[in-house]
């Protein structure tokens, strides 16, 4: 068999919060702000909702082929040209946003923390983290993302929970924010940050049980979507829509704001970015397994070891493009856009061919 | 298969130097000892010839348009690690003797705070920490003329905490800087647990610099700050409220508008005490408040917003100025009425003096942002716009006082 | 060809006699090898010579001549110090010398010889006939006397080896509160005998294997019929044939033959010096290997959770154990993780710890003349050669040194300003955190582990600490011990397993195998048995049931006329 089975439903959810849960936390709540003010959560809520419509897309789509790798599966649907060349775009996209995310990364750490260390220190290792981790089979990659769930869940929880005593109602009023100009704006870029989750594309095939990946994926996003409202609301309430407008990454100023009860650690925002660095490393590695993953599939490599270690340079001179953290986040915005057009829109094409064409792969028998 | 062997060899090879070229270089460690540790900053305004004095860093003389009267003095202290043994109890006194002094007060004059924290730099060998930044004093004067580059500093810094104090000083901020109280090793921790504990009795309310920030950027809400003095030599004393418009210090207060303040918001818990003349006599009562709660409600009336403010306080007798009242009930009740009328009285006045200064630290314009949104969105939309409309704003306010016991004493 | 199998087959001089005046050298095992099907051909002088040229350069080779029942020529053959003296004194040389009493002396057949001698007159249990010479040479070579008899085609080998053994101990590495106090010593027939003595089944299998050319252990392969997965003894057994190694002197050798990822710090393999913890991992449906020799069993498969885990923790409460888990497993952390947050937040985060205590960390510090990596690697590093020399040295000394190293150099060493005093309180709570795991080969992997993480502290702070942590976990992530995910139950989890990691459920709670191991015998604790444990039990000697009757039948044991204070108002 060309994947084992043995995904279950629970790690397949694991998967897919710890792959959405990222250093996109960390500008989530200014993004948010900046769009709708007081308005933050419900244009957070709207990106949940378009998102999980993608996903849910995306699953469909997966559950249709349940033993093919999405490569696979665009060939028959398509024809195999013009199947291979959405594929190459795919896999060139995730190559992409795996950068980014360790630039990005890298310059929360170098901002706020190593502030003499060189940025390409910060972006290798995390780049060297992701690529030695992705020499792993899918079972490693699996138990990865499980162990690490509630050490990235935790933190942003308890950061939440002891945040939350200090909001102030009147922050997070009218819910629709005062003149929200540019809610579709907001929505298209927080919907952005949330396209990790089409990792679900390669851990349908190798799941035990594929006809319980919907299940897998509501709670997966449901808990993901929560995590996001909670800590947009938590911030948006703690400093206020116009103080978030001022904070280049409002989660962790939240950290910084955050005592724990008995004065154990004055103040959390360097244990929580460390703590934090499982949580892009996840991200990373799973962005970067899937690069790897597809591109193997479509080159029709069966080790995908050796691929690892041919794309880091790649990664590592795409991450370190941007000039400026300013510039890097207009990047960012502007790839996470065009990515909704290739996590979303080609899905849907997709789908729709296949159920034109009725294409549909082998089904399990239970 | 000899190709592959190769390249994880190469890759490898290449893991092996970038590990070492990392090893090579530890470029943020720096030991705690080697930092000096910043605990509290005090600014004031430069004296007219300082910009004489000053050892251009960042510029050249004369290329900054900031006249040299705006110019600041930045007064730091920085613990001197050594001084402050490990462990309790190793000699109590010694933090006044002369030549043994914790902490060492430097200062610079500076165009910016930056600026002025590179001239320091240059006196001082260790790099400047700022991590453990625990109070910020600012003098009248400069805070009269606006903070803004002060908080544009304060928030870029990373190393800077929300959790910390910013003080307004009647006076020079570097005689706070300067004094150092008994009880405590350093004298800015004395300082920060001053604030602290008072956060815990009720007599401030908690405004950490974080929520000074969120409240100044916020349309319809200014922010306020504690201000102080110096008493007596080494003393510091909370003498009351310091607000401002915009980034502007606009007032001060005296201490009983804090309670006054407190009781409007509904903060707990509530420390206050406010003595009460008994009716038709000459004797007074001291009352305490325990607990209070606040409900303001904002609705437009011919088309202006009014805001109604319903304070409850409950609280004990903890003093009576001599024995010719004796306390029963129906006494008690007169007293609650008496206290009531008076009690509106100075929290009207109050308001009265924030609006003629056009500086809303209620938040009453947040109220009505988040509540009357389309009033706000019609009328007000910005905190310019606010800021001119708060003198003209409606206030009514109600109050309703419970006593519930007397302490130990029977009449 | 392998080396070793080109230095057994070289053509050596003394391999190809050569007529000359030089004594012919002979190696015995080669010659034995070459004579490997050799039978004994009745001659007794034959036998003999074979026997001297392979064994005659010893000077411990006795050779006995003795008459059987004053008719048949023959010779006890024995190495003087591996036999039980008294036992062939008595039981085989004293019968033989003279005929069984129905007998008439002189009168027997040499057809008759063996069947007499094997059946009628030796006293001894372990008697039995052997024909080839080089099976006889091996059994005098591990100690039994062997009898050749003139005439008769077949050696007979008597059983009476003894070889001194210590008695049965103390583990002294594996200490337990409560609990039986018996280990396992290095006469592998003895540690067999304990575990079948806990064991009296006939599930019970143990394979036999030989391994090592020249010491020719003997490896025990011990498991479970019907409870450990048959396709896990087969992989044990193929991975222990495969070892072609000259000599085996402990079970670790076979432990590194055998486990999965050879270049791994974490041992894969657990190995214990307790009879009963054997027993209890048999149960589980894991496979015990014993070595001739060695004092401890290896356990496989194992995972992570059993290396803070010890037989005790069954044995006690449950509630307890839970907690005294959680704090083995906080120490395992600590013993990690300690030295190298330290490191960070002293040299990298200050901001992080409060502020008091800020300024007088800094207090403590100053005019210590290293950075703190620096200063904690050196500690460490004294540490470990403190360690490292309490361990070899005498009882005796080592007590004093180590009162010496730790008292006096850490307080002179604070005194002189080398480090500074919360560093000594880190590599101690690092030091007794390591001490505190129960696996003595799991604590040596995290305190070698803490060394990468400091240097990683001391190039990123906290960011590196987690990055090393990262990779340490994504390691252990990726181990497997016989194909068991090295983290599970945990992960991948699994809910019944899960009752036996950091908590310890009751006994009656985890009533099935862990599923890690595939046993096709899941099933523990009867269903039955917990729903008894639900029934409110019978409280016979409670005094206010005296003389009730509960569902018909007395409840109380006593007599309503007997006088118990506790319940009744008999004052």
């Amino acid at each position: 068999m060309e994947y084992p089975k043995q995904v279950t439903t629970i790690q397949a959810a694991a998967i897919l919060i710890s792959t959405v849960i990222g250093v996109g936390v960390l500008p989530l709540p200014l993004f948010a702000v900046r769009s709708a003010n007081t308005g933050a959560p419900l244009v957070t809520l709207l990106a949940v909702l378009l998102s999980s419509s993608g996903l849910w897309i995306v699953t469909k789509l997966g559950m249709r082929f349940p033993h093919q790798a999405f490569t696979q599966y665009s060939e028959i649907i398509l024809g195999k040209w013009p199947g291979r060349i959405g594929s190459a775009i795919v896999i060139l996209f995730f190559a992409v946003l795996s950068s980014l995310a360790a630039r990005e990364f890298g310059e929360v750490v170098i901002t706020s923390v190593l502030k003499k260390t060189p940025l390409e220190v910060t972006v290798i290792l995390m780049l060297l983290l992701a690529t030695l981790a992705a020499r792993n089979d899918m079972t490693t990659f699996t138990y990865i993302n499980h162990l690490y769930l509630p050490i990235i869940l935790g933190p942003a929880i308890l950061i939440v929970a002891l945040s939350l005593k200090n909001a102030n109602a009147d922050f997070l009023l009218p819910v629709w924010g005062n003149e929200p100009r540019e809610i579709l704006n907001g929505v298209l870029i927080i919907a952005a940050l949330l396209q990790g989750s089409f990792i679900q594309t390669i851990v349908i095939p190798a799941m035990r049980k594929p006809q319980n990946a919907m299940k897998a994926c509501f709670w997966g996003m449901f808990i993901v979507g929560f995590l996001y409202i909670t800590i947009v609301i938590a911030a948006v309430g703690v400093f206020g829509p116009e103080e978030t407008k001022q904070l280049l990454w409002p989660t962790l100023e939240l950290a910084k704001t955050t005592t724990l009860p008995g004065n154990i650690l004055e103040r959390l925002d360097a244990a929580f970015l460390a703590i934090w660095v499982t949580a892009v490393f996840t991200t990373i590695f799973s962005s970067y397994y899937l690069t790897i993953h597809l591109a193997s599939r479509l080159f029709g490599l069966r080790d995908h070891r050796m691929l690892s270690l041919f794309v880091v340079p790649f990664l590592f001179a795409m991450a370190m493009t941007p000039q400026s953290i300013l510039q890097m986040y207009q990047v960012i915005e502007i790839v996470g856009k065009f990515g909704l057009l290739i996590t979303i829109v080609y899905p849907l094409l997709l789908l729709l061919v296949a159920s034109v064409r009725k294409k549909r792969g082998m089904q399990d028998g239970g | 298969m000899g190709g592959k062997v190769r390249l994880l060899i190469l890759f490898k090879g290449i893991v092996l130097l970038l590990i070492c070229w990392s090893l090579s270089g530890c470029w943020d460690r720096q030991e705690i000892e080697e930092r000096a540790v910043i605990l509290g900053i005090g600014i004031d305004q430069a004296e007219p010839d300082a910009e004489k004095k000053e050892l251009p860093l960042a510029h050249k003389r004369g290329q900054l348009h900031i006249p040299s009267g705006k110019m600041i003095r930045l007064t730091v202290q920085v613990a001197v690690p050594g001084r402050i043994p490990l462990g309790p109890g190793m000699g109590g006194g010694e933090s006044s003797s002369g030549g043994n002094k914790t902490v060492w007060v430097v200062s610079g004059v500076g165009h910016t705070i930056d600026d002025a924290i590179n001239g320091l730099q240059q006196r001082i060998a260790p790099p400047l920490f700022f991590g453990h930044l625990r109070v910020i004093v600012v003098s009248e004067n400069v805070a009269k003329n606006g903070l803004v580059n002060l908080n544009d500093f304060f928030r870029r810094n990373p190393e800077i905490r929300r959790m910390s104090w910013m003080f307004i000083s009647k006076g020079k901020a570097m005689d706070i800087m300067k004094a150092s109280p008994q009880l405590e090793r350093v004298p800015t921790i004395y300082l920060m647990t001053t604030m602290d504990q008072s956060v815990k009795m009720g007599r401030f309310p908690n405004d950490i610099l974080g929520l000074f920030w969120s409240a100044t950027s916020a349309k319809g809400k200014e922010g306020y700050l504690p201000y102080c003095e110096l008493d007596g030599q080494n003393n510091i004393k909370i003498r009351g409220l310091a607000y401002f418009r915009s980034d502007k210090l606009v007032g001060t207060t005296d201490g009983v508008d804090i309670t006054l303040f407190m009781g409007i918001m509904g903060m707990n818990p509530s420390g206050g005490q406010a003595y009460v003349q008994v009716p038709g006599k000459s004797e007074y009562l001291e009352y305490s408040g325990r607990s209070r709660k606040a409900l303001t409600k904002v609705d437009i009336q011919d088309g202006k917003p009014h805001v109604r403010v319903k304070i409850m306080i409950e609280g004990n007798i903890r003093e009576k100025s001599d024995e010719t009242v004796k306390l029963n009930h129906d006494v008690i009740q007169l007293m609650e009425r008496q206290l009531e009328k008076d009690a509106v009285k100075m929290y009207q006045d109050f308001i009265q003096r924030t609006q003629e200064k056009g500086a809303d630290i209620f938040g009453f314009g947040e109220h009505i942002r988040s509540r009357q949104w389309r009033y706000w969105d019609a009328n007000v939309k910005t905190k310019e716009q606010w800021q001119k409309m708060y003198p003209d704003l409606k206030v009514d306010i109600q109050v309703q006082v419970q006593i519930r016991r007397v302490g130990m004493k029977a009449v | 060809m392998s080396f070793w199998q080109w230095m057994k087959y070289r053509p050596t001089p003394s391999s190809q006699p050569k007529k000359g005046n030089r004594p012919q050298q002979i190696i015995p095992d080669r010659y034995m090898e070459q004579h490997s099907e050799e039978l004994l051909t009745g001659s007794l002088d034959e036998a003999r010579h074979f026997i001297q040229t392979v064994l005659g350069d010893n000077d411990d080779l006795i050779t006995r001549e003795f008459v059987i029942f004053g008719q048949f020529k023959a010779v006890l053959i024995y190495f003087i110090n591996m036999i039980d003296q008294e036992v062939t004194n008595n039981d085989i040389l004293k019968p033989l010398m003279i005929a069984p009493p129905h007998y008439v002396a002189g009168t027997i057949e040499l057809q008759q010889l063996k069947h007499v001698l094997l059946y009628e007159t030796l006293y001894h249990s372990m008697s039995k006939m052997e024909n080839k010479l080089a099976a006889i040479v091996d059994v005098i070579l591990r100690g039994q006397p062997v009898i050749v008899v003139e005439g008769l085609d077949e050696a007979i080998i008597v059983g009476a080896a003894k070889i001194d053994k210590r008695a049965i101990d103390q583990p002294l590495t594996e200490q337990v509160i409560r609990g039986p106090r018996e280990g396992f010593i290095e006469q592998l027939g003895t540690n067999i005998t304990l575990l079948r003595y806990r064991l009296p089944t006939s599930d019970f299998t143990v394979r036999s294997k030989k391994v090592g050319r020249v010491t020719k252990s003997r490896v025990a392969i011990c498991y479970l019929k019907g409870i450990a997965n048959d396709a896990l003894v087969q992989e044990v057994e193929s991975r222990i044939a495969a070892i072609d190694i000259d000599g085996v002197l402990d079970v670790g050798y076979l432990e590194q033959f055998i486990e999965d990822n050879h270049l791994s710090p974490f041992p894969q393999i657990q190995n214990t010096e307790r009879p009963d913890k054997a027993v209890a991992n048999l149960l589980e449906g894991r496979v015990i290997i014993l070595v001739d020799g060695s004092p401890f069993a290896l356990i496989a498969p194992s995972v992570f959770t059993q290396f803070y885990q010890t037989t005790e923790d069954y044995s006690e409460r449950f509630l307890m154990v839970s907690f005294i888990r959680l704090a083995r497993l906080l120490a395992l952390v600590f013993s990690l993780v300690t030295p190298s947050l330290y490191v960070a937040v002293i040299s990298f985060n200050p901001e992080l710890i409060p502020t008091k205590f800020a300024v007088a960390v800094a207090g403590g510090r100053a005019g210590v003349p290293f950075p703190s990596v620096v200063e904690v690697l050196l500690m460490e590093m004294s540490m470990e050669v403190l360690r490292e020399a309490t361990l070899r040295l005498p009882q005796q000394v080592g007590g004093a040194l180590s009162i010496v190293g730790v008292l006096v150099i850490g307080q002179a060493a604070v005194a002189a300003g080398f480090v500074s005093p919360i560093t000594v309180v880190v590599i101690a709570l690092t030091t007794i955190g390591s001490f505190a795991t129960p696996a003595y080969n799991a604590a040596l992997a995290l305190r070698l582990l803490r060394f990468p993480l400091v240097f990683f502290a001391g190039m990123f702070g906290l960011f590196g600490v987690m990055v090393g942590l990262i990779l340490i976990v994504n390691h252990v992530l990726s181990l497997k011990s016989f194909g068991v995910p090295y983290m599970s139950p945990v992960v991948p989890g699994n809910y019944e397993g899960m009752k036996d990691t950091v908590i310890r459920g009751p006994l009656w709670w985890m009533r099935r195998r862990p599923a890690m191991f595939h046993t096709p015998n899941r099933e523990r604790i009867d269903e039955g048995v917990v729903d008894t444990l639900k029934q409110t039990p019978h409280n016979t000697l409670d005094p206010l049931k005296v003389g009730n009757a509960r569902w018909e039948q007395p409840d109380g044991i006593s007599k309503a006329s007997d006088n118990d204070s506790s319940g009744s108002n008999s004052h």
